[in-house]
């Protein structure tokens, strides 16, 4: 959550959020079309140069949030690299069948996960969410009703997780104790999810009306507070994206690591 | 009145759905340990993450909750820096709208444990399309693949559908929901 | 005068709930007029505040009719949760909000943000602060600033002050005051001490919804004080007209000190993660004490009571009844523990049941627990709601059964944070009763307060915290007199 954190902003936080947003979306497609592990490869260490240097948060962080990174690599391969569809075996014990086919789509898939990841956290980490509901009703002509309803959920986030500790303790004190078993996990979570839904639906439920006790409208038009443009910090972003991916393209072309240029079965 | 959806069925849909957010933030490690073994134990947990959807819906019983809730659910696990970034909100919008197709075939009339199964389970098949794609589970040994659908499928009904729906009943039970429930016509007959 | 709101046979209906809540009901409030409408829990004071604004049921739909009703032009509505009215998470943004559906200009948005803060007494460095660090009492004037930003002619006030600590109300209503004098103001409050001088005008409602009277202030105090005392409103000089009702003598244990003490804490520490957040040089309590613990907001008050269950990592010596609580297994056998929000200790769906639960979980047999549970309920007045959800209990009723359910094992110490905190008056005097006979039982009873109302007529001992350190520990009488030239001035 970058609202929680202190940072430096830096040019990736300047960039217009709802552009930033679209162009995720679309590197996601892109990255999807891409059956290449050696440009996957590339385009990865791309993206990876904006994580390390230009999010603006300390190293630490910044390492303590990619430990995932490495289970999502393990999460999207392994079940395709032990039972994916293959013909030059490698190995095979029972079940398990790992060919090369299926060994170097499994570490695609595993480099795709990674590079999605790295997308959606410079994302997470470079945009203020206030700003992003902001923009996305100046450019991307949201409703007011659902970017404001977004902003205002979104600051009880936090409120919750505090109840959520005290609910820990509450039920600490009452003897809810976690013992082993489906049905005590189902009333374990139970214990947890009902005070703190029916808090959160109440609360949410007065929020909006107070906004509407404060004359919000979903009608008419309405001034600004932020006002989000576009800038020359989203030409950079663009000249950067259009140099890393043809050259991800050039460089696998000619120094490629694997030499399997399709991973899919079949092709 | 406003058609649509009104401001507080909007902002408690997205309170509910970024709450299954987090849970869903919480969640990507959580799959991630279990699917490490490859055999699709991790499915059997996937449905959570069909979970916003069916209890906004059955909450608010509102045509576009589910939808809407699936969406921001999406959206919150996104922003929170989720471990699968952009790939959540295109399944999030897919889940959500097979969701949503599945209470308006029933015309939003029903609210009961089986349309919240077949709900999830619509939600598992569209997220299994975005996964030909995405996952090229199709390059799976068919085994296997069977294995990964099937155990989605089971998830589905089990957390989205079942334990949702029990869930739901239980906060019907608080009274909270009655916040957010349209007043009925008895209601206003009872006005005189 | 001219009539600036009025309503005529306004009909309105809940739904899900048989009777209706408000029938031919009829109002009129004139333009300068300072209104207070007191009623009991459930005779729709809130509800009525909400119809008189357009809330209902333009925002929030409720089924009602009325013969005619007349809505002010202008008015601005401050509730009752301060975490329940914003949306925006910084103090500049929030107030730029109404600015923004007001469509003022951007240039000018800043000039009025400073402004309205100004009006309400809020000075910050920088606006763009968040409203999250903000106390309860600030977050309320804020949420005043940006009520002002729609420059209301009329202010309807749902117990604004009911969340916040005494020092919070005052400033809060000195705020309302200030910014309210030449506007008309409808409250509708159950603590009203600090408003009887502000108004002029009371309705006092049944709980069905009816005005049993409505008139000049003095008249209806003269003439319905018993009402008032009924329902528990919180007017000026309840607390004395209780004390001499009762004519009860706190049975001060005069020899506790010989007794062995219920809890010892000496050279002891919490901590919050790796930050230490509590430290206690030497501290007593005895069986049949009453001690309550004052300090400011977050002096450290609720720490301690976390600490003393356990709940956090702590350092140093801590006794119950001479164990050292490290060798206790079952803390819970001995020290029982009320949370300020009773819905976070419920975790059964009857009111039977969660007075039952502890006594299942100690495996008592079924008609030991019948027996105990059926006592308890009749103790705390809950017999007539014994198979209903803890949710849908009043807010009274909540906090009785919160105290029932933790206590009905009989630990020798209890452990209350806030136990009468938005709480009426009867309320209130219910829970202190049923506490103090405890206490002449043996019980040690460990509380905190913000009401030095309590520690003069109940307590035996204060425990003073500040920054996380106990720093003094006095007989009550002795910390009262110490405070007295404050409390004059």
């Amino acid at each position: 959550m970058a609202m929680d954190f202190s940072y430096k902003e830096t040019w990736l936080h300047k960039i217009n959020p709802s552009l930033k947003l679209l162009i995720m979306v679309f590197l996601f497609i892109h990255l999807l079309m891409i059956h290449n592990t050696n440009i996957l490869i590339n385009y990865m260490v791309g993206m990876l140069v904006l994580y390390l240097f230009f999010t603006g948060h300390p190293w630490k962080r910044l390492l303590v949030i990619s430990i995932p990174f490495l289970l999502i690599f393990l999460t999207s391969s392994t079940s395709m690299i032990f039972f994916g569809k293959g013909e030059i075996t490698w190995a095979k014990w029972g079940l398990v069948h790992i060919t090369e086919e299926s060994f170097f789509r499994g570490l695609h898939l595993g480099f795709r996960g990674i590079s999605f990841a790295i997308l959606g956290i410079v994302f997470a980490l470079t945009t203020r969410p206030v700003y992003l509901f902001y923009s996305l009703m100046q450019q991307f002509k949201l409703k007011p009703k659902y970017a404001y309803s977004f902003m205002a959920a979104i600051r009880l986030i936090p409120l919750m997780i505090e109840e959520m500790q005290t609910l820990h303790y509450a039920l600490q004190v009452r003897g809810v104790q976690g013992e082993r078993g489906i049905k005590e996990f189902y009333k374990k979570i139970k214990a947890y999810s009902i005070p703190l839904l029916s808090q959160s639906i109440r609360r949410a439920y007065r929020i909006a009306v107070a906004m509407e006790a404060k004359r919000f409208t979903n009608h008419g038009n309405r001034t600004y507070f932020y006002r989000l443009s576009f800038s020359k910090f989203d030409v950079i972003f663009l000249c950067y994206l259009l140099v890393i991916i043809p050259l991800s393209y050039v460089t696998a072309t000619h120094f490629p690591y694997f030499s399997i240029t399709d991973v899919r079965f079949g092709s | 009145m406003e058609k649509g959806l009104k401001l507080t069925d909007i902002l408690v849909t997205i309170i509910i759905a970024l709450i299954f957010g987090v849970i869903y933030k919480l969640w990507g490690p959580l799959y991630g340990v279990v699917a490490t073994l490859g055999i699709h134990l991790e499915q059997l947990i996937y449905g959570m993450w069909f979970i916003a959807a069916v209890v906004a819906y059955l909450i608010i019983r509102k045509p576009g909750v589910a939808l809407l809730a699936e969406v921001a659910a999406a959206q919150g696990e996104f922003i929170f820096g989720g471990e699968w970034g952009v790939a959540t909100l295109i399944f999030g919008i897919g889940q959500g709208l097979a969701a949503e197709l599945i209470f308006a075939a029933f015309r939003y009339k029903r609210y009961d444990m089986l349309v919240a199964s077949l709900a999830g389970v619509a939600a598992a098949f569209a997220s299994i399309g975005i996964d030909f794609y995405y996952g090229y589970i199709g390059d799976l040994a068919l085994w296997n693949l069977l294995i990964l659908f099937g155990t989605r499928i089971a998830g589905a009904i089990l957390i989205s559908g079942i334990f949702a729906h029990l869930l739901v009943q239980a906060l019907e039970k608080t009274g909270v929901t009655n916040l957010v429930r349209p007043a009925t016509k008895e209601d206003y007959q009872a006005l005189g | 005068m001219t009539t600036i709101a009025s309503m005529t046979n306004m009909r309105l209906k809940f739904p899900g709930v048989d009777s209706l809540l408000f029938e031919d009901f009829s109002l009129s409030i004139d333009r300068g007029e300072k209104v207070l409408i007191l009623g009991p829990s459930g005779s729709g004071k809130s509800t009525l505040l909400q119809v008189l604004t357009g809330l209902i049921p333009h925002a929030v739909e409720v089924p009602m009719k009325a013969d005619a009703l007349t809505i002010p032009e202008s008015w601005g509505f401050l509730f009752q949760d301060p975490d329940a009215q914003f949306c925006m998470p910084y103090v500049d943004e929030e107030i730029a909000f109404v600015l923004e559906n007001l469509q003022i200009p951007r240039e000018r948005m800043d000039y009025y943000i400073n402004h309205y803060l100004q009006q309400v007494g809020l000075n910050f460095d920088d606006t763009h602060t968040k409203i999250q660090t903000l106390s309860g009492g600030m977050k309320q004037r804020l949420a005043i600033a940006s009520v002002l930003a729609l420059e209301p002619e009329v202010l309807c006030l749902d117990e604004p002050t009911a969340m916040l600590d005494p020092e919070g109300t005052k400033l809060v209503w000195d705020t309302i005051k200030n910014v309210g004098e030449d506007k008309t103001v409808v409250i509708v409050e159950h603590k009203i001490d600090q408003v009887v001088d502000f108004v002029d005008r009371v309705i006092l409602l049944d709980e069905n919804g009816t005005i049993i009277t409505d008139g000049p202030k003095q008249q209806v105090f003269d003439h319905h004080k018993h009402v008032l005392i009924e329902q528990g409103i919180w007017y000026p000089g309840v607390w004395e007209d209780y004390m001499q009702d009762k004519s009860r003598h706190i049975t001060t244990p005069g020899n506790t000190e010989d007794t062995k003490p219920a809890v010892h804490l000496s050279d002891f520490s919490a901590f919050r993660g790796k930050v230490k957040a509590l430290q206690v040089e030497e501290a007593y309590a005895h069986p049949g004490e009453w001690v309550t613990i004052l300090g400011e907001n977050g002096a450290g008050k609720s720490t301690l009571l976390l600490a003393m269950m356990n709940l956090l990592k702590t350092t140093g010596t801590y006794t119950i009844l001479e164990q050292d609580y490290k060798r206790i297994k079952h803390l819970a056998e001995y020290v029982s523990f009320v949370f300020q929000n009773p819905e976070f200790q419920f975790v059964t769906n009857s009111v039977y049941e969660e007075i039952a639960f502890s006594l299942h979980l100690a495996k008592w047999d079924q008609e030991k627990i019948a027996r105990r549970v059926n006592e308890m309920l009749e103790l705390y007045h809950l017999e007539d709601h014994r198979h209903t959800h803890p949710y849908q209990l009043s807010m009274g009723q909540k906090r009785r059964l919160s105290v029932a359910a933790s206590i009905v094992k009989e630990q020798p110490i209890i452990l209350l944070d806030e136990p009468t905190f938005g709480q009426d008056a009867k309320n209130t005097f219910a829970i202190l009763e049923q506490l103090d006979q405890l206490r002449a039982q043996g019980t040690t009873i460990i509380m905190v307060t913000h009401d030095l109302n309590i520690v003069k007529n109940f307590a035996t001992k204060v425990w003073r915290m500040e920054d996380g350190e106990l720093v003094m520990e006095s007989p009550a009488p002795n910390y009262l007199e110490m405070l007295q030239p404050a409390v004059i001035s």
